[in-house]
């Protein structure tokens, strides 16, 4: 949401928008561009599907509903068509069923409108970067912090730091996605598997723990607050 | 049984019937004794003339002798259980077929000793001074007891019946009305308690009581459609103006980038697009209520384990009520109890818990304790969260479910006022009883769910 988010992606991503609101759409394409996307926009799902399938762009952003094909059905021809470029899915809000569809028809992701740009913009991160099943790793690293995953272990500056299993989680979610931002939302579903909107800064809480223990006896700091999005692991 | 036979005198059917019942009873009552009495005075009458008739026989007789030989003559003939003829000389005897004592002008009768008996129902008697005596004749009152008796029995015989029939009638009414009254009844009360779908749908009848049915229908349909026209405009509204205000949000934020670090322009640039963030979370809050409501999260239901929930959420907030000085604590059943399973939403459920926990977090002291437990009880799923805080004042329980309310001393604490109208939203479509009691001190909120099954 804020300019300081442009850092959260990488730049040049490709990116096909799929938005018959012309607010909405606008409010997408000048917060990527910001960011320093290539962005493609169309209103109408069928001017959609020959752009889609020609593979040419790194993420999606599809609106449930469009004029001509609607969003479903737009997913369900490109992954029919085996085109497997990462979709986020946009719903309105009161169409909960539209987001269990969405996944089901093949999207990677979903998010509810309205949204804030900054949860839109770290989940477009995330499904551009998503890792092709790679190699399991058992030893995950930022500067000199180590995290160990077969003895669990974490230590930085071969210093061992004792975390509780919770915040062991925390900070492995952070690791394997070294670099890029993480929203609150992110981090509540990714480590408690749980989707809510919290009013207070209950992440904060678990954050600062974290902190104490991996950042604040050593000399610099390597988990990042993002003002206004989330946070990020450096290093 | 008792309660019953007075709710069945309350019913307007019996009180009509006994109404009329005692109408028809005081005409017939009325008409009957005004019969009577007048059939009793022509009676009489004849009785007396009869007695007229029999003195003026013996006015022809000059002397004592004659007339005592008339008497006897006249009471050989009668039965003085009948009719009466005595003659009381000066002397005191009496001739006749019965002896009279005659003191003043009051006559007593007696039967003689070798006579037949009086009758048993008094006599109507005249006493004339004849010669040498007194005269007396008396005529029995026996047709006049009987005419008594007579109109006693046909005022029974007719009342009777008319009761049985009307009182009989009538509670059949009632009892066949019963089920419908108690039918309009419970509808009366869904709708009272806000259930605005509860309708009496009555078909097949066309008395009164189908229309009152159907005017509270109509009345609920034209209340539920105003709420949920109410409803839209509040979502509407807020739909429409949470872009524009997120785009300021997004605006503000430009600008206090673009200002000097640290100067006050940023400052107040900082604090005016915390407010725009905080006006995005009501509406954000409203809408989701709305979609609450509107019943569609319903259709993903799943059986979803509360002690899961309450644990994960117990964990998430620990830190953030340590941090401002307060004691969460979290109860569950034993190991080994059977999990406590509620069909619901998963991310829903924890947003009560959430909810009610940040709630108890903002509006209880430093020191304060929260409760978070769950237990399977027979009458369901129990989830409470109960604080140890200023609770609620007594009367404004209901109010603080409304959306935006808040509490006098709560205005200037963070919140929107929409925490716990999205708990009760989220109870009514988990058809869950919502429940703010006194925990003496403070607030304690339970979910009742609905028993498995």
């Amino acid at each position: 949401m804020r300019p300081c988010m442009r850092q959260v992606m990488d730049r040049d991503m490709k990116i096909l928008v799929v938005e018959d609101d012309r607010t909405t759409a606008d409010y997408i394409l000048k917060g990527l561009r910001q960011e320093g996307h290539v962005v493609d926009h169309v209103a109408d799902g069928r001017d959609a599907l020959p752009l889609a399938l020609s593979g040419a762009h790194d993420v999606l952003v599809v609106d449930r509903m469009l004029p001509g094909l609607d969003g479903l059905s737009l997913v369900r021809a490109l992954r029919g068509a085996r085109v497997t470029t990462p979709t986020l899915f946009l719903t309105a809000i009161g169409g909960v069923e539209d987001r269990i569809e969405g996944l089901q028809a093949g999207a990677d992701d979903y998010l509810v409108k309205p949204f804030a740009f900054g949860e839109l913009s770290a989940r477009l991160a995330a499904l551009a970067r998503r890792p092709k099943a790679q190699v399991e790793e058992t030893v995950l690293t930022a500067g000199d912090l180590r995290m160990d995953l077969i003895r669990r272990t974490v230590t930085r500056d071969g210093v061992e730091i004792d975390l509780l299993p919770r915040e062991f989680a925390l900070l492995e979610h952070l690791l394997r996605r070294k670099g890029r931002v993480q929203t609150r939302t992110m981090l509540l579903e990714a480590v408690w598997d749980i989707s809510f909107d919290p009013q207070t800064n209950v992440v904060e809480t678990h954050i600062s723990r974290l902190r104490a223990k991996i950042d604040k006896p050593f000399a610099s700091e390597l988990l990042k607050t993002v003002r206004g999005a989330g946070y990020r692991i450096d290093g | 049984m008792v309660r019953r036979l007075r709710a069945l005198l309350r019913s307007t059917p019996v009180r009509t019937a006994l109404v009329l019942v005692a109408v028809i009873a005081l005409v017939s009552l009325t008409t009957f004794s005004l019969a009577y009495l007048s059939l009793r005075r022509d009676m009489e009458a004849n009785i007396g003339a009869n007695i007229d008739q029999h003195l003026a026989g013996f006015r022809i007789a000059a002397t004592p002798e004659t007339l005592a030989a008339l008497v006897a003559a006249e009471a050989a003939g009668a039965d003085p259980a009948d009719r009466i003829f005595v003659f009381v000389t000066a002397d005191g005897t009496s001739v006749g077929n019965a002896r009279a004592e005659v003191e003043n002008d009051e006559v007593q009768l007696f039967p003689r000793r070798d006579g037949k008996p009086l009758g048993r129902f008094g006599y109507v008697s005249r006493i004339v001074p004849g010669v040498g005596g007194l005269l007396v004749v008396a005529e029995s009152r026996k047709p006049l007891a009987d005419l008594e008796a007579t109109f006693i029995r046909l005022s029974v015989l007719n009342l009777v019946p008319t009761l049985l029939i009307s009182v009989g009638g009538a509670v059949l009414l009632s009892l066949r009305g019963a089920r419908r009254v108690a039918r309009i009844e419970a509808t009366l009360e869904r709708l009272a308690a806000g259930d605005l779908a509860a309708r009496v749908a009555e078909t097949g009848h066309r008395d009164d009581l189908a229309r009152i049915g159907a005017g509270i229908d109509y009345m609920a349909t034209a209340q539920e459609a105003a709420t949920a026209a109410l409803r839209q405009v509040s979502a509407d509204i807020a739909h429409d103006l949470k872009t524009p205000v997120q785009r300021i949000a997004v605006l503000l934020s430009d600008l206090n980038d673009l200002l000097p670090e640290d100067s006050a322009e940023a400052a107040i640039a900082a604090r005016a697009a915390e407010e725009a963030e905080r006006a995005v979370g009501v509406f954000h809050a409203l809408l989701q209520i709305a979609q609450i409501e509107g019943g569609a999260p319903r259709l993903r239901f799943v059986p979803v384990d509360l002690t899961d929930i309450a644990r994960t959420f117990a964990e998430i907030y620990e830190p953030a009520a340590e941090d401002s000085g307060h004691a969460l604590r979290l109860t569950l059943p034993a190991a080994g109890a059977p999990p406590v399973t509620v069909m619901g939403d998963k991310g829903l459920l924890g947003q009560v818990i959430a909810n009610l926990i940040e709630n108890a977090l903002r509006h209880t002291p430093k020191g304060a304790r929260i409760d978070l437990a769950v237990a399977g009880t027979p009458a369901g799923a129990v989830l409470t969260v109960a604080d140890t805080g200023p609770g609620i004042p007594p009367g404004e329980e209901g109010k603080v479910l409304r959306r935006l309310y808040r509490l006098e001393r709560s205005r200037t604490t963070p919140g929107n006022g929409l925490g716990l109208s999205m708990v009760a939203a989220i109870a009514d479509l988990h058809g869950a009883r919502l429940r703010l009691a006194d925990n003496a001190p403070g607030l304690a909120v339970t979910l009742t769910f609905p028993a498995a099954g």
